[in-house]
């Protein structure tokens, strides 16, 4: 269950950037296209770019999000639920914030930052997971005995 | 699965001396700090398996609630619209037996006369490659070989026969006459009024046009797809013969121009052609520019070399139109406006520019067109020309109808995403608007979604009466596409005068395909066609 933790937080991490990378090709294929004449109105089919983003970040990491944070109820990291919840809360968020934008598009500057808040906090969730050192072993040790002190 | 319940065992055995758990676990927190912070909630651990599968318990409730909506929310592959959504009486009469269920008249019935056809037409339905007027190849469709389909043009009175065959469209194909007030078995809604016409197959419409003005015909099965490829063509009907309007200028075939704008591939286009098209004009003398807008979004058209008019808005002649010179005309998504533009007496040409690279040029041979000025002002057809008694009685109304449009996070048929409501509900789920034959209606569209709609109202045409409470202080201004922009709030009126079973949708299709559909009912009345079905009906 860690594993798959620290595997879920690095896909939704990965994701951030895919969309990051797809969303910029989109971008400028418009600009390309535009150099050529070529009119967008709301009959203009959009480009792969445009409809990846929509995909992964509509269906794809929303269910990964979801998953991470069931997960992460099992995976036995420290603050891993808190974190887990956290970066499925901010993706719930993201999509809202995309949706704002298509009326107000100066809101798309928060949703470019809310997006580095995702693979952020995936990215912590990710690493604390991956480092059991110093910070699990150490209350797995201080927490057992405790629970057996009591006992 | 365990491991992690090793702890709540524990905790259970130990149920007794949990305060000793306690007190050791704050004792020990100063000397651990990232053991307090790891024990969570209250320290205790069998505080931290309450809360954890209370969390897990909660988190079955979502996915189970999530579960449930995606189930619900699946749209059988057989529907009759006459099951879809719930009746709104619009505080109107109910009838005794409730619903119609229990049967009705049938629209197939509800046909065209009989008798000598005075226009009648062939439409050959094909999917195939075809090149534009100006050249491009599009893969799409086409009508007799032609996109746009071949020009129909009727006068007032007249019986049109068109004769549609569907010689290679895979989906099928129906055609709608937008804006027209068809009987309701020739309004041609796959799966509403008709089944889709397959491969091979035929199917005759047969009416009588009875409004002079612009119209035009699309598929209006699988619409989203067909309309955008190609399948169109425009309708233009005529004052009668012998008829004042007739001689006067704007009803002179000589100086009538139609201007069919649609966006193939990427490509807007007027008449079939990018970029500009020149059309020899005398000048001054006044030339009515039908501009009917194939597109799911709204047209911004601007004139720049001379005022303009707007004439006519979706068939219906507006009454003392005043000259325009610094604002442009929307034109909804489905809708038409005939403007009167008259090339100045200098020799100079009239630009009408209809966006995106694509325009008419008007005027004599040679003459030279000035670039197009788009004013960032629009003109507002609710105040624009002068009041006139109209045929329709507003002082009291049978129905009352609300039509709110949003937009929620859900699932439609099984996909999530944020999608379109209407009174509140996802498709299939939609109001059905039910009236009575001979009842005025009132219907307030009120747009809260984000995006403008081009709610389009088949087989009747409506009075607008009042925008976001304003009343209407210009010309009577009919329509059957309106442009319900985000934050307005439309109040219109019409006489159910029409029986049958009519689509009320947004004409931005691929809205409509996702679920803004609604339909007025008449009481009374059923069909027997289903969306889906052996016939594969789908109407958007």
């Amino acid at each position: 269950m860690r594993s798959l933790y620290i595997w879920l937080s690095r896909l939704i991490a990965l994701g951030v950037v895919v969309q990051v990378l797809v969303i910029a090709w989109s971008a400028f294929d418009i600009y390309n296209k535009a150099g050529d004449g070529v009119p967008f109105t709301e009959d203009t089919e959009r480009n792969i770019g445009a409809a990846l983003h929509s995909v992964i970040g509509m269906m794809i990491i929303p269910v990964l999000a979801l998953l991470f944070a069931i997960v992460s109820f099992f995976a036995k990291v420290r603050g891993g639920v808190a974190l887990a919840w956290a970066v499925f809360g901010l993706v719930v968020l993201q999509i809202a914030l995309a949706f704002a934008s298509f009326a107000a598009p100066v809101v798309g500057t928060l949703h470019a930052l809310n997006a580095f808040a995702v693979a952020g906090v995936a990215g912590m969730a990710g690493a604390r997971a991956a480092r059991p050192d110093p910070t699990l072993a150490a209350p797995a040790r201080s927490s057992d005995p405790g629970v057996t002190a009591g006992a | 699965m365990t491991t992690p319940d090793d702890p709540a065992e524990r905790a259970t055995g130990s149920a007794g001396p949990d305060s000793h758990a306690l007190s050791t676990a704050v004792s020990e927190a100063p000397e651990s700090p990232g053991g307090a912070e790891a024990a969570g909630p209250g320290g205790r651990p069998w505080v931290r398996q309450l809360v954890r599968w209370g969390a897990i318990g909660l988190t079955a409730v979502l996915l189970g609630t999530l579960g449930y909506l995606w189930y619900d929310s699946r749209v059988p592959s057989t529907l009759s619209v006459m099951d879809m959504g719930y009746a709104d009486w619009g505080g109107g009469a109910v009838p005794v037996g409730g619903h119609q269920h229990a049967g009705g008249v049938s629209v197939a019935g509800l046909t065209g006369p009989s008798g000598v056809p005075a226009v009648v037409v062939s439409l050959t339905a094909r999917e195939e490659s075809f090149a534009l007027a100006t050249g491009e190849r599009v893969e799409g469709y086409t009508l007799n070989h032609a996109s746009p389909g071949p020009e129909i043009r009727a006068r007032v009175g007249d019986l049109v026969q068109v004769d549609l065959v569907n010689e290679s469209v895979p989906d099928g194909v129906a055609l709608h006459w937008h804006g027209v007030r068809v009987p309701n078995a020739e309004d041609g809604v796959a799966g509403v009024t008709q089944d889709a016409v397959p491969v091979g197959g035929r199917h005759t419409y047969r009416f009588v046009v009875g409004d002079a003005g612009t119209y035009w015909y699309h598929s209006h099965q699988v619409s989203h797809e067909q309309v955008k490829g190609g399948l169109f063509g425009a309708l233009v009907v005529l004052p009668a013969a012998g008829s004042d309007a007739a001689g006067s200028d704007a009803g002179a075939a000589s100086a009538d121009v139609v201007a069919q704008v649609h966006t193939y591939d990427g490509r807007r286009t007027v008449q079939g052609a990018t970029g500009e098209r020149r059309v020899a004009a005398p000048s001054g003398v006044a030339t009515r520019v039908r501009v009917i807008n194939t597109d799911n979004g709204p047209l911004r058209v601007s004139v720049t070399g001379a005022p303009y008019r707007v004439v006519a808005v979706d068939g219906h002649d507006l009454h003392g139109p005043s000259d325009v010179t610094d604002r442009v005309v929307a034109v909804a998504a489905g809708g038409r406006v005939d403007l009167s533009v008259t090339p100045p007496v200098g020799g100079g040409a009239v630009r009408v520019d209809l966006g995106a690279g694509s325009s008419l040029v008007l005027g004599p041979a040679g003459a030279s067109a000035p670039a197009a000025v788009t004013p960032a002002a629009t003109l507002d057809l609710l105040s624009y020309g002068t009041s006139a008694p109209v045929s329709l009685d507003t002082g009291h109304f049978d129905r009352d109808f609300a039509l709110t449009i949003d937009r929620w996070p859900g699932f439609l048929d099984g996909r999530p995403g944020l999608w379109w409501t209407m009174n509140g509900h996802f498709y299939p789920n939609v109001p059905m608007f039910m009236v009575r034959e001979g009842d005025i209606v009132r219907m307030t569209i009120t747009n809260d979604s984000g995006e403008v709609h081009p709610m389009h109202l088949h087989g009747h045409v409506a009075l607008v009466l009042s925008r976001n409470g304003v009343a209407a202080s210009g010309s009577p201004w009919w329509t059957d596409s309106l442009d319900v922009d985000e934050g307005e709030s439309y109040v219109v009126a019409f006489r159910a005068d029409n029986p049958g079973i009519w689509m009320d949708h947004c004409h931005n299709l691929p809205h409509a395909a996702d679920g803004m559909i609604a339909h007025l009912a008449y009481e009374g009345y059923t069909t027997p066609y289903v969306i889906g079905g052996t016939a594969d009906n789908e109407p958007e």
